[in-house]
Parts: C-alpha cells; structure tokens; sequence
C-alpha cells in the first residue's frame, strides 16, 4: 500500500503559492493556533496530520476566510492578503472541500456546480448548465454525471462533485478535509491520481488526515500539528509511520497486533454466546437492508466485521442489539431465543452496544453526564427502587463510571456534549463494558477519535475480551480491524460476503470483499 | 487596546448568571417600556407606581393576578410536559376550549349534587383535552405526522365549536348581550375573594408534575425519549408508548385549565373563554425553559404583564403596548440567556 | 317632550328633583330597586367615573355615542377631572380585571356600555360602595341598575320605510348574536315591512361579533347575492351599508347618521343619544340621590330614526313618519295576535306586550329566518 511518494523538493527559485506567517486563532479557553507557519509550493500536495483538536482544521478555515486570523499573515503568491469570507478565498484561487459536503440534495450536480458562482448564466436552461458541467468536468478529469441528483449519488460521486464546484472556480490550491474516510479503497486510489494530475498542472494540494498510511503514501510534504502548533514540516519520504504518530501525540504510540491472550485471559468458549442464523432486517426506508446473515461471536473472542460504511453495519448492530427487529431468522444469545425482545432485554442479558454515532444514538447529548451514564442501569437499584428514580445515587454511579473511563468532569449537572468526543467515547465505553458481561457490539469505536485515544479504547475492548466477553468490532479501518480480530467478516450490501481467519490475510482479498466479489469470484479470477 | 479583549463562550452558563442575566433583560424592557412610554407622553414613574400598587397593593390586586395565574400556570405546565418529550403542544388553546366544553356538558345536562358534578367535571375536563390531543397524538406515533401543525389546527376547530354550542344548542335564552351558555351552577368555591381552590389545584398539578419527572423511574425515560428517541429507543425504553402518554398528559392539563376557568372563574361556557391561556402557555413554557417547577415563576411574571396590561389600560395606554413589552420581555430574555454563556477576558499579549 | 338639551345645568337638576315625584321620566324609567339606600353624595372634583366600552371610541357608532355621553358629563360637570376610559373590554374575565381596576383606583360610578353580565356583576357584588350602570344589562342590585332603548319602535318605523322600498319583499339582517335586542330588533323590522308587503321576508346572518366590519361586508354580500334589496342590521360600523351602495340597494343603520359611507343606499338610522341619560345619572350619583333603577330610554328621549336618506321618496318617509307620530302618541303596534316561525300563537289576540316583554324578546315571529330558536 506504501509505495514511494515521487520525491519532492521544492524548486529552487520558485515563490510558494501559499505562505503562512506566524498565524494565531484563539477560541474561548482555547488555543486553536499559534506560531503556525507554512509554505506550500506549486506542485505539491501537503499533508496535515495532527490529532483531533490539533488545529488542522482550524487553520484550513482561516486560510479559507471563514475564520480570521488573530495573529499572523497569509502570502498569496507573494503578496500579503486577507480574507473576509470564503468568497475572497476562493476569488485568491483557494477552494476547500468539506468533511462534510455541502451540497444540495435535491439538486443536480450541474445545479450543484452552479450555485453561488458569478459565472453561472443569468439565464440558463438545464441542458446548458448540464453542458457547461459535462465540459468542466473533462477539462478536470474528473467522471461526475450532470444530470444526477445529488441524492442519488454515492459518496465518491458527491466527493467528485464538491472538487469539480471548487475547481471550476479557478482554484490553483485544493483544501480537502479527511477525504478519504468516506471512499472505498478503489474510490481512494481514483482520488490519489486525480490529486496527482492537479499539481502536476502547477497546482497545490492541503491534505488533512490523520490517517498515517494514506498520508505517506499521497503527500509530498508533510506537517505535524500538536495543541495548535506546528511540530515538523518532514518530506515524505523521510518518514515513516511510528515516528509520525510518536510526532502527533508526543509519546510512542503502539499500535500493534493485540491478538495475543495475557496470562488468566478467558478461554474462547465452545458455544457462541451469541449466534445469528439467516436473519434478515429492513432499514429505515423499509427496504431490505440485511440478507441472510449467519454469524456466531463465542465467548472470549473478537470477530471483525469490515466493510465500507453504508453497507449494513448500522442496522447489524442494531439487530445484534435488539434496536432493530430482525424481519426473519433466529438471534440466540447464550442459548436462549430472543425474537420478539427489544433493546432493553438484550441489555439485561449482557450485551453492551458502543453504538456507531454516540451523539446520535449512544446518547442525549443536551441532557447532564449523569442521565447519560445511568443510561443502562437507571432501572435497578441503587438508582430506581420501587420506580422512585434515586438521582444520587444515579450521581455516584456515574462518578464511578467516570473514573473508570480515567475522564475528568467538573459538573455531572452539565449537558454532555460539552465533553469532547473521546471523553464521550470513553464514558459510553464503559458504560457498556459494565453490562457486556456476554457480548459487546462495538461500532466504529475508534471513528472521529486521535490516536491516543484510539488506543485506550482498543485497550478496553481487548480488555472485555479477555475478562470473557464476545466482541463484535465493525470498524473500516482494516488495520485496527487486523490488529484486534480472530475472524473478520466482510459486509457488502447487506450481505456476509466471506469470514476469514485472521491469519496471514490478504488485505487484497478483504478489499475485492468489500467491493461486492465473492471469494470464489476471487478464485476465477486469479486463476 | 480593544483588541485584547475577547467575548469567550462558554459550553454552559452558571446559573447565577444566568438568572442574573434573566432578571436584567426584564428590567431592561421595563426600562425600555418606560422610554418608549415617556415619548409618548405618559409619565412612567407614575404609570409604574399605579402598576405596583394596583398589583400588590391591595389583596384586590393579588387576587386578580391569582386569578390569571391558574389557567396560565397549567397551559404553561401542559406545554412544558409536552416538551418533556420533545414535542410542542401548541394546541393547549384547542385543549383548554374541549376541557371547558366537556365540564360545560357535565355540569348543563348531568343532574346530582354539586360536588359530585363538580369531580365529574374534573374528569370531563381532563379527558376533553387528553381527547382533543389525540388526533395529533397518534399522527405523531404512527405516521411521526408534525404535531406542531396538527394541534395548532385544532385550535381554530375547538374555537369554533365552543362558539357554535355557546351561541346555538346551549345558549342561554334570556338576558344576554352577548352568547352564553347558561350560568353553571356547580362551582369551584372560593376561598380568597374571587380566588378560587383552584389556584392550589394548579401548583399541587405541578408540583406533582416536577416530582414526577425528576423522581421516577418513568421521568427518567421520558425525558431520554424526549431529548434525543434513538437513544432512548437504543436503550431499550419503549418511546412510542412514553410519547402518547405523555401528549395525553399535556392535554389534559391543558384541559384542566380549561375546566377551572369554566367552574371556577367565567361559570358560563362562551366563544373566546380561552382568553388565549393555551397561547400565552406557550411563551410561559419557552420562559421556564422545560422546567416544570420553572413554571410557577414565569406564569407568575406572565400574569403579572397581563394585569398590568389592563391597568395601563385604565391609564389610556392601548392593548398594544402592552403586547409591545410582553415582546420585549421575551426578545430580551432570549438575548439574556444567551450572553449569559459569554464572558469577556482580557489576552496577555 | 322636553327638550333637555336646551336646560342649563342648574335648571336640569331642579328638574330631575322634581321629576322623580311627578309622571315625568326623563330617562324611561322601569322600575327603581326597592329598599336601596342611595349612594352618599361626592364632591364634583373627588369623584371618579369609569366608563368600559365593546369598541374604540372612533367607532362612529355604538361605543362613539357613549363617548359622547362621557363628554357631556364633562361638560356639564366641569370640576368632575377624574374620568377613566377603557376602549375593547372584551367580553371574558378580563372585563372583570378592567372593572375591578376601576374599583381599586377609587371609582364612584361605573357604566358598562355593552353588557358584559356576570363579569361586571362579579364586580358589583364586591364593591358596594360603587354605583354600576350596565347598558343592556337585564340584574337589578343594591348598586347595580340597567338601562337601554326602546329601540324597537324607531325600528318599526324603518320597517315600514322598507315594506315601501323593497322591491323584491326580500329583506336581509346582519346579526351579532342571537340575543334578545337582535330578535326584538327583526321582528319589529319585518312586522313594519309587512304592514306594506305582507310576503315580506328576512332573512338573518349571525356574524358573533358587535364590531367586525369584514364580517359584516361578507354576510351583506351573501344577503344581497340572495336577492336581498334592503340590509339592516345591529353593527356598530359601516361594513354592509358600503356593500349596499356597491350593489345598488337599501341600507338603514344603528346608532349615528353615516350617511356619508353610501349616500345613495341610506335609507335611516336607529339613532341614540345617551347624553341626557349620562348627564342625569351621574348627577343624581353626586348629589348623593342615585338609586339603581331600570330604564328604557323612549322613542324621541334617546332613540329615533334619523333623517330619511336623499333617495328614499318624499311618500315613503311620510308614511313611515306617520307610524311614528302614533307612536308618540302611545300607540303600539306590537300587539296579538302574533305567531312564531312555527306558526304556533305566542301572543294572543289583542295582547299589548310590554316593554319589558319587548326588551327580553326570545324567539322569532313569522317571516324571519336564520336566527336558531
């Protein structure tokens, strides 16, 4: 996956296209930047890496004039500049492509393309604007169907759509904000040589992630934020991925192979703890979003589910948790038949749930840290006695699960989105670890989190596994998904496409898996 | 220089603060009121003086501002349960007519000694307004139809029927300027001047209410399914079930109000005997910020602009402004509770 | 009848002295509370008077000539400075709040000028200090009197004016409730059409409001749309004598002449004048002799026609004065036998009905339609 970045120096002789001098941005208790400085030269696509809240973003916005600088200057092609919004910016030749896209859904791409933009026609039929967006978009090299909604796009295509809106524009330097977390490997590698084609134009490239592989494999040059400052600017070449991480957190990070059992670790257990024979569920939309699915977690083990997001993750652990109704088939957990039970039930028979998006399901982010921690044992004294709901003791409980999750809270009163997203993360945790004593049903635990925190909370994983839980890790990081499984299954469009033992996998093999062959597809196909 | 100071918002406002900040914005508009007042000509110290006296001054005075306190205290209530679950009733004004048309029913046509008409209203009241919500009740359950919508519709539908009995079949035949039904002759008896027993009726509902939500393993869940329903359906708890209960809850409290105005205050269902309670329950509800308890207090202030609305009204001021500072209040307050969450820091550069 | 207009002050007083002895009513009292002590009397410059209207005082109509009533007191007392005025008192408890504020800030007499009932009696019953008039009112208490015009004779006159005039026989009504003034107010209007046009028909349209001038214009519409070529109505606006200007037929009024708002349609009004009754009144509360009592005020003493409209034919007025003219002189014509809408004999043959059966008149005679009985 790690092939050699072109080696890249910049020429001798040649302005930067983009300099930032001592750039400073303060937010309310908060040093989001400062002492920032950064050249990025023609031809280059330079990575930001840095932790969550490291001031990657941060300082991508005020170069984009969303925010303005406190401190500091921004050299545009020599020239001193400021922004007043993202209209200057873009005017300036500099363009950002959101995490989150911000397209109209119920527009075309060629509408899409021709919002907000002053050389859009007054008057225009949508054949005309469909016509302009088909030649853009061969002018760029970038494959994007005008006529399309954006509705009905996938992901890479909305991606493709946002990068065409900002190259059209006339942008020389191309901001993108953790593009990859949403693309298939393939749909990746198609981005990495469209970014390839623009600088070779004379072009620059931004490229936020705090993905190490991606970034040494893409990105000429490499900056290292940490608390708002910058660490290192490094070339690619010179690094690799041990030291970044050690660069980004300041301390050795080990992100190894945590398969092994330590001394008194749970035996993995004979009968599954919990089994799923041909179950089948419908998403929200009603349309059938799980097939067949035949999957049995045995005590003491882990067993990955890879996949590119959307595939059905989302309603599997749902069903692995009695949030969602299986539509047919049987769920068992620990030999007893659970059809018809909801989520309550499957708490009270142990399985835990770290549920993909913890603000949107996993919890009430308005209301305090304590109603959020007692949330699966309100029910049971000390907390309700005879239904009279105790809230100190629901205070205490939740103190106690804050000190498990090692997170610091200064009011257990105040609304828990004022925590940040691993402390968030840790408390669901281990909110979840008290009640897994069979299963936990852990999705994307690691997603939106930096590394470190990454850590702790595979550390807790492995943690529950070897006190003698089932694990069922769903994850798109393959490497964390390698690192911690026993088997790894692989979902595609709702379906169990292949289970492999992990041992000595090949990461081609899951990545055919995960766009939709079979194994034996795979087969023919070398032979 | 300017520039070293710096507005720093903060995740959650101290409540010191924030009451602080709330006391100010009704000062403020006050003071504002009094500008605006003063320009018009008036002299607002003056028109103040007669406020306070007329208000506190004489148990005449608290007994009118008791006697607006109860309804606008359970159509403030009714709202703010509602919220409980992450609904809006705006409907409260819909639910306060059926609870006033259901005890009217009872206490026109059901023969029977006072009191037991009297509880029978009671019930009729309550279960009129739980009726009148359940329309938008079920929408909202099974087809998550809008309920913001549904229940402001049928408030014009209560209107209109309470006018068309009041003035049709239940009119009273004689000596009327205007249409009423007949004079109810259980009523809720009084115990302070025109303050009926209504008014601790009301503060035990919420009382009870706010120890309910707080104190029960119920509340606990209702106010999970209410602040965000994937969590609570996530953990386990049955929502769907929690929100129809707890809709039928408001409605009924709302209903309640409507019941006390009818047996306790007005004694003759007519059109318009909502006096807009279920309306102005709304802004009591957006000014206790989902407290039950909270209620009490801005109810309290809501009655006391009201009152003062028709004392200045004596004074040749017009309904108007008292609208204006109603608005005010509310505007300022929004403003309030906001800053509330900043605080200004000096940067050592 | 005497002119009490052109009395001075003084002379207006002596006389009202001497008339609560004599035959002479100056205000058509009824009857007067039985064992009521009268009220002590306040200095001129101590008293406060409070006045709660339906509508704005630029109505033109209803709440305008109580307003003129308030402006006479003023003028007729000039050291009375203490007068408080309240404009839309709505018919729900907030009429109790707005009464018993004028308790609170030192009210020695009260006028409701549109009933509100039980929400000023609440009033009443607490303050008994206070002396409470109610316009319309129908309760007699130790402090409490009612008064009201006799507005159906004036009416049946402009009935009479609208059996000449109607060409279709098709007369229609825009009511504000289905209350005793407005059914009294419909039968006199179609028993004075039908001494003309005995097929004469009306036909009412309840709106629920005294004062909604979009309402009003609507039911007028739908009147004349139903073939309706003479509109009458209790309003206290304009609404649906612009709507007969429009449309090109008949219109006749209440309370004041606005003729102004279709010179063409306007046939006459039922005119009022409360500024005597006022006058007198609050006189008798100052002197210390007001006593509640029930009054009507009579035709030509607070109630009339007005004026007959520019194109109403010289014949027809004079036919219709002459309806009057009896009336002065002590005729009625609401006499038995007279049948409700079912046909069934509410009054028998040669029955007078009096004055107060006239005033709490409840259901309709034959020829009317749309008020629910």
């Amino acid at each position: 996956m790690n092939e050699a970045a072109p080696h890249f120096t910049p020429p001798a002789g040649t302005p930067p296209i983009v300099q930032l001098k001592g750039i400073a941005k303060y937010f309310p208790g908060v040093i989001a930047n400062q002492d920032v400085d950064l050249e990025v030269y023609p031809g280059e696509i330079h990575a930001l890496l840095g932790e969550n809240g490291a001031g990657k973003s941060t300082l991508m916005n005020i170069l984009t004039g969303i925010y303005q600088a406190d401190a500091g200057e921004i050299i545009i092609d020599g020239y001193k500049r400021e922004f007043a919004s993202p209209q200057q910016a873009i005017a300036a030749g500099i363009g950002m492509v959101h995490q989150h896209f911000k397209l109209v859904q119920a527009f075309t791409v060629a509408e899409n393309i021709h919002l907000g933009w002053d050389e859009t026609p007054r008057r225009a039929s949508a054949a005309k604007l469909e016509r302009r967006t088909a030649d853009l978009a061969k002018r760029f090299n970038l494959q994007v169907r005008p006529g399309a909604r954006i509705s009905d796009l996938s992901t890479g295509e909305q991606q493709r759509v946002e990068i065409l809106r900002v190259l059209a524009r006339q942008a020389r330097v191309l901001i993108l904000d953790e593009p990859t977390a949403v693309l298939t490997p393939a749909e990746a590698r198609e981005l990495f040589s469209a970014l390839r084609n623009f600088v070779a134009e004379g072009n620059a490239v931004f490229f936020i992630s705090h993905k190490l592989d991606e970034v040494l494999e893409i990105s000429d040059r490499i900056t290292i934020l940490r608390g708002g400052r910058k660490i290192a600017t490094e070339k690619a070449s010179d690094c690799d991925p041990r030291m970044l991480a050690k660069l980004m957190v300041g301390r050795d990070i080990v992100l190894d192979d945590m398969r092994a059992r330590p001394q008194g670790a749970a035996p993995v257990s004979k009968e599954p703890v919990l089994s799923l024979k041909n179950v089948t569920a419908r998403g929200d939309d009603g349309s059938p979003a799980l097939h067949d699915i035949n999957l049995a977690v045995h005590a003491g083990e882990i067993v990955g589910v890879a996949g590119v997001a959307g595939n059905g993750q989302r309603e599997l652990s749902q069903v692995l948790t009695g949030v969602r109704p299986a539509a047919s088939g049987q769920i068992v957990v620990d030999g007893k038949p659970m059809s018809g039970r909801n989520a309550a039930a499957y708490a009270a028979g142990g399985i835990g749930h770290i549920p993909e998006d913890r603000l949107h399901s996993g919890l009430a982010p308005a209301l305090s840290i304590t109603i959020n921690a007692v949330m699966r044992e309100y029910m049971k004294p000390p907390i309700t006695n005879a239904g009279v709901y105790n809230p100190g003791a629901a205070t205490a409980l939740s103190k106690e699960i804050a000190e498990a999750a090692d997170v610091m809270i200064p009011d257990y009163g105040m609304p828990i989105r004022n925590l940040s997203g691993g402390n968030q993360q840790r408390l669901v945790a281990r909110r979840e670890m008290r009640i897994a004593n069979k299963v936990l049903v852990a999705a994307y635990p690691s997603r939106g989190l930096d590394v470190g925190a990454i850590n702790t909370m595979l550390r807790y994983i492995v943690e529950l596994r070897d006190a003698g839980a089932g694990i069922v890790l769903i994850s798109e990081e393959l490497e964390e998904l390698l690192n911690l499984s026993d088997r790894i299954a692989v979902l595609y469009e709702g379906r169990i496409m292949g289970e492999l033992e992990n041992q000595n996998i090949d990461i081609d093999e899951i990545g055919l898996l995960m766009g939709g062959r079979t194994q034996s597809e795979k087969t023919r196909e070398v032979a | 220089m300017f520039g070293n100071w710096r507005f720093q918002r903060l995740p959650s406002a101290h409540p010191g603060v924030a009451f602080g900040a709330r006391a100010a914005a009704v000062i403020a508009a006050l003071v504002f009121t009094g500008i605006i007042l003063a320009i018009a000509g008036a002299n607002p110290i003056e028109l103040a003086g007669e406020v306070i006296d007329s208000s506190f001054g004489s148990s005449f005075g608290l007994e009118d501002l008791a006697l607006l306190f109860i309804p606008l205290i359970l159509t403030g209530l009714a709202v703010t349960v509602a919220q409980q679950i992450g609904t809006w009733n705006i409907g409260a004004e819909g639910q306060f007519y059926l609870g006033a048309f259901s005890a009217t029913a009872v206490g026109l046509f059901v023969p029977g000694p006072p009191a037991l008409i009297l509880v029978l209203m009671f019930v009729a009241g309550v279960v009129g307004g739980m009726l009148w919500i359940l329309v938008p009740t079920l929408a909202r359950a099974y087809a998550n139809v809008n309920e913001l919508i549904t229940t402001l519709l049928l408030n014009f539908v209560a209107a209109l029927l309470v006018y068309y009995v009041s003035t049709g079949p239940w009119r009273d035949r004689v000596g009327l300027a205007n249409s009423a039904t007949p004079r109810l002759s259980a009523e809720v008896p009084e115990f302070w001047g025109i303050v009926h027993w209504g008014l601790p009726v009301a503060v035990l509902v919420v009382i009870a209410t706010a120890a309910v939500f707080t104190f029960s393993r119920w509340g606990y869940e209702v106010r999970l399914s209410g602040s965000n329903p994937s969590a609570a359906k996530y953990a386990g708890i049955p929502v769907r079930r929690h929100l129809i209960t707890v809709m039928l809850l408001s409605g009924g409290i709302a209903g309640l109000a409507g019941m006390l105005e009818i047996a306790g205050t007005v004694h003759r269902l007519q059109g318009g005997i909502s006096n807009n309670f279920g309306y102005l329950g709304i802004m009591v509800a957006v000014l206790a910020r989902g407290s039950s308890i909270g209620v009490i207090f801005s109810a309290a202030l809501m009655a006391f602009i009201l009152n003062s609305g028709i004392i200045l009204q004596t004074q040749g001021l017009t309904t108007s402004a008292v609208l204006a500072m109603t608005g005010l209040i509310l505007f300022l307050t929004a403003i309030g509770d906001e800053l509330s969450h900043y605080r200004i820091t000096r940067e050592k550069t | 009848m005497v002119n009490l207009r052109n009395l001075s002050r003084r002379g207006f007083l002596n006389m009202s002295a001497a008339g609560a002895a004599s035959t002479f009513l100056p205000s058509g009292l009824m009857r007067q509370a039985a064992a009521a002590e009268p009220l002590p009397a306040i200095k001129e410059e101590d008293a406060v008077l409070g006045f709660g209207h339906v509508g704005p005082i630029t109505d033109e109509g209803w709440t305008w000539s109580h307003h003129q009533g308030l402006l006479a007191c003023k003028e007729a007392y000039p050291n009375l400075k203490n007068i408080l005025e309240v404009e839309n008192v709505p018919y729900s408890s907030d009429a109790t709040r707005t009464y018993r504020q004028f308790v609170k800030e030192g009210a020695n007499m009260i006028f409701d000028t549109s009933s509100t009932g039980d929400f000023l009696h609440e009033v009443v019953k607490r303050a008994p200090e206070v002396a409470f008039m109610e316009c319309n009112g129908h309760v007699l208490m130790d402090n409490l009197g009612w008064y009201y015009l006799a507005h159906w004779y004036p009416t049946y006159v402009i009935g009479v004016a609208a059996g000449h005039l109607s060409k279709t026989g098709k007369l229609g009504y825009v009511a504000s409730f289905p209350v005793a003034s407005v059914y009294c107010s419909t039968n006199a209007f179609i028993m004075g059409a039908r001494t003309v046009n005995p097929d004469a028909t009306l036909q009412t349209i309840v709106i629920n409001s005294w004062f909604d001038p979009q309402a009003a214009t609507q039911a007028g519409t739908a009147l004349v749309d139903n073939g309706c070529d003479f509109l009458f109505g209790i309003m206290d606006e304009a609404g649906y004598l612009q709507v007969a200007e429009k449309r090109n037929v008949w219109a006749a009024m209440w309370n004041t002449d606005i003729r102004r708002y279709g010179p063409n349609a306007y046939v006459s009004s039922v005119i009022i004048d409360f500024k005597d009754f006022y006058v007198d009144q609050v006189g008798k509360r100052l002197a210390g002799e007001w006593t509640p009592g029930e009054h009507l005020l009579p035709l030509g003493g607070g109630v009339d026609r007005d004026a007959w409209g520019q194109n109403v034919p010289q014949e027809v007025g004079d036919a219709a004065d002459a309806v009057r003219q009896k009336m002065l002189d002590g005729w009625s014509p609401f006499v038995g036998e007279l049948k409700d809408v079912n046909g069934e004999v509410r009054v028998p043959e040669g029955q007078r009905m009096t004055e107060m059966e006239l005033y709490n008149w409840d259901w309709s005679v034959e020829g009317v339609t749309g008020l629910s009985s």
